[in-house]
């Protein structure tokens, strides 16, 4: 579903070229669960802005369902995220002034969807992932995990085919690291959605049905 | 879609409240000054109009003015003028004094007008009780008194009435009329509400050195006050003795007032322009530094699929309802400051129809203007940039 052919991405850093990505390739089938681990500074998180299209290569082709994105303007890549790509960071990005059910509803309202419908589905998703009595409460209020529940319940709302997840551990204690993770393995199972989870913690990469690397600017897949 | 972003808007300006309330201000001060000149304009329009209503648009006032003071018009010539001025309808001249009069103890100070028979047509003064001064009244101690001067000097245990005595000087004047109350008309060199009338020859007993120095005239009704100033000065000119002669209309006088009213009401418009500016370029600001300070909010709504213009929109509305709520807490106040004035000076409060509109209107473009510049630069930010921002 996701096709990246010899993708290259090089930052101008005064007079010389930072090449982060060399030529990287990277093929997933939908519905695929697949964790890129790499050292820090590495550039998973510039493939992560590219693969989301937030970012555009300095090289190479990105096709999603074989059609060609890197073409695309402003305007498409935003209709383009909001209905193909859900989003978790690593430090949740949830909106401060909003309860949890309209942070989730957050990308219907900017597909057009009536509001009441926004707010019953934000709800359903919320309930899916654990929250179901905590949707009037604002970020502020929630604990870490309860925050990335709600980001993850964001991601989802929209039913995208590929949720991109920065670290989304990253900034969890192990037991509730743990959660997140079974939560992620459910929602694939359920949802057949593409998972690609960026992660220094080894025991999420081993949870994950293929583990790729990402070291000097290529990446190499390692089989379990 | 447009409530759910007005509705987002209004919770992001009320999550900063101070710095909102800081950013209204200037809006608040340039709207107000704005809608307070307008108003103030419309009520000294109104009062204007007034004020000339009393003696009416149609008249005149002459003055004979001497090398060293006052000149002095011929009784015959001024009488002459309705018949050799064709412009003149009717005319009537009057002497000035000045003294206290007092009545059963009570003492007022006032003017009195030596005047003939004509001069309450003239000048369309209606009685109250009694009769105006006759030309016939000659050396009577007769007097006319207006309806303040009436007031100021009775008291609860002896109303001024008809019949009853004022002292002036060394003479004793029996009142045979009382006005109805006047306004004070610009065209008047005195206040006609306080003042007491007596017949010509009896200018002679209170005042040692009078002089027939002023009239007020009527023109036709078809008649230019220009062309009648030039007939009059042609006429009674070379007939006055070491004086000449000077006319003022009425219709002039509005004019000379209507323009200073002008002049005024565009430096007031000129200092609410400044103000709404400063107030506009106050909005910029503070969205700039919202924008700044919330570059991951919008990196975030970027991320799940805002399209620039929706990020747009949404800081527009922002400026927008700012400079509007300014813009409203501005009008309630110039109308507040325009009711003041209105009180204060004892004029009667008209409300400008044009004020309110037109003050919400140019806080909704100043809103829109200054909005605009810091919406646009929300809307172009890379979504990465913005992410990444701490
Ligand atoms: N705008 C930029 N200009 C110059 N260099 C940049 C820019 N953005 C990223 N880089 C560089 O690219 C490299 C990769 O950054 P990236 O954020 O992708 O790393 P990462 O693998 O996600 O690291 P971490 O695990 O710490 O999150 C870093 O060395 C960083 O300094
Ligand atoms: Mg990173």
């Amino acid at each position: 579903m996701l096709e990246l052919v010899d993708i290259g991405r090089s930052y101008r850093v005064g007079p010389g070229q930072m090449h982060i990505l060399r030529d990287l390739s990277l093929t997933v089938a939908a519905g695929e669960l697949v964790s890129i681990m790499g050292g820090s500074g590495s550039g998973k998180t510039t493939l992560m802005n590219i693969i989301g299209l937030l970012d555009k290569p300095t090289s190479g082709q990105y096709r999603i369902d074989g059609q060609d994105v890197l073409g695309a303007k402003a305007r498409e890549l935003s209709r383009l995220r909001n209905r193909l790509i859900g989003f978790v960071f690593q430090s949740f990005f949830l909106l401060p002034r909003l309860n949890a059910w309209r942070n989730v509803a957050l990308p219907l309202m900017y597909r057009g969807t009536p509001e009441a419908e926004a707010r019953r589905r934000a709800i359903a998703m919320l309930e899916r992932v654990g929250l179901g009595e905590r949707t009037e409460h604002m970020p502020a209020m929630l604990s870490g995990g309860q925050k990335q529940r709600v980001a993850i319940a964001r991601a989802l709302v929209g039913e995208p085919r590929v949720i991109l997840a920065d670290e989304p551990t990253g900034a969890l204690d192990p037991k509730v690291s743990q959660e997140i993770m079974e939560l992620f393995l459910a929602l694939k199972r359920e949802y057949g959605v593409l998972i690609l989870i960026i992660t220094h913690d080894p025991g999420v990469a081993a949870q994950c049905e293929r583990q790729v690397v990402l070291a000097n600017g290529v990446l190499t897949e390692t089989r379990c | 879609m447009l409530t759910r972003v007005i509705a987002e808007a209004a919770a992001n300006l009320l999550a900063s409240r101070q710095r909102s309330a800081l950013a209204l201000l200037g809006i608040v001060i340039g709207a107000g000054a704005v809608i307070a000149m307008l108003n103030v304009g419309a009520i000294a329009r109104e009062e204007t109009i007034r004020q000339f209503r009393q003696l009416g648009t149609d008249i005149l006032t002459l003055r004979a003015d001497g090398l060293t003071g006052l000149g002095n018009f011929q009784l015959g010539d001024i009488e002459a003028v309705p018949e050799m001025v064709p412009g003149v309808a009717e005319i009537a001249p009057f002497v000035i004094g000045g003294g206290s009069m007092s009545f059963e103890g009570t003492t007022a100070g006032g003017s009195q007008l030596g005047v003939t028979a004509a001069f309450a047509h003239v000048s369309r003064l209606r009685l109250e009780s009694g009769r105006f001064i006759s030309d016939h009244d000659r050396y009577e101690l007769y007097t006319v008194i207006g309806a303040g001067l009436a007031r100021q000097l009775s008291n609860p245990y002896a109303m001024v009435r008809v019949g009853s005595g004022l002292r002036l000087g060394r003479y004793v004047f029996t009142v045979i009329g009382i006005l109805e109350p006047v306004l004070q008309s610009p065209m008047m060199p005195v206040d006609i509400d306080s003042t007491m009338f007596v017949s010509l020859p009896n200018v002679r007993r209170i005042l040692s050195n009078p002089s027939l120095s002023m009239a007020i005239a009527r023109m036709r009704p078809e008649a230019e006050p220009e062309a009648v100033t030039e007939q009059l000065q042609r006429y009674l000119g070379p007939r006055l003795r070491d004086a000449t002669l000077s006319v003022q209309s009425a219709k002039q006088l509005i004019a000379g007032m209507q323009s200073q009213m002008q002049l005024f009401t565009l430096l007031l418009g000129a200092v609410g322009a400044i103000a709404l500016a400063l107030g506009g370029v106050g909005v910029m600001n503070i969205m700039l530094v919202s924008i700044a300070e919330r570059r991951r909010e919008i990196g975030v709504r970027l991320a799940i699929g805002a399209e620039p213009g929706d990020i747009r929109t949404l800081f527009l509305a922002e400026a927008v309802i700012l400079s509007v709520t300014g813009g409203l807490i501005g009008i309630g106040l110039g109308l507040a400051g325009a009711y003041g004035f209105a009180k204060l000076s004892g004029w009667a409060f008209v409300l400008s129809p044009t004020a309110a509109p037109l003050g919400a209107g140019v806080s909704v473009m100043v809103g829109i203007f200054f909005g605009f510049y810091p919406a646009v630069m929300a809307s172009r930010l890379d979504p990465i940039e913005a992410l990444r921002a701490e």
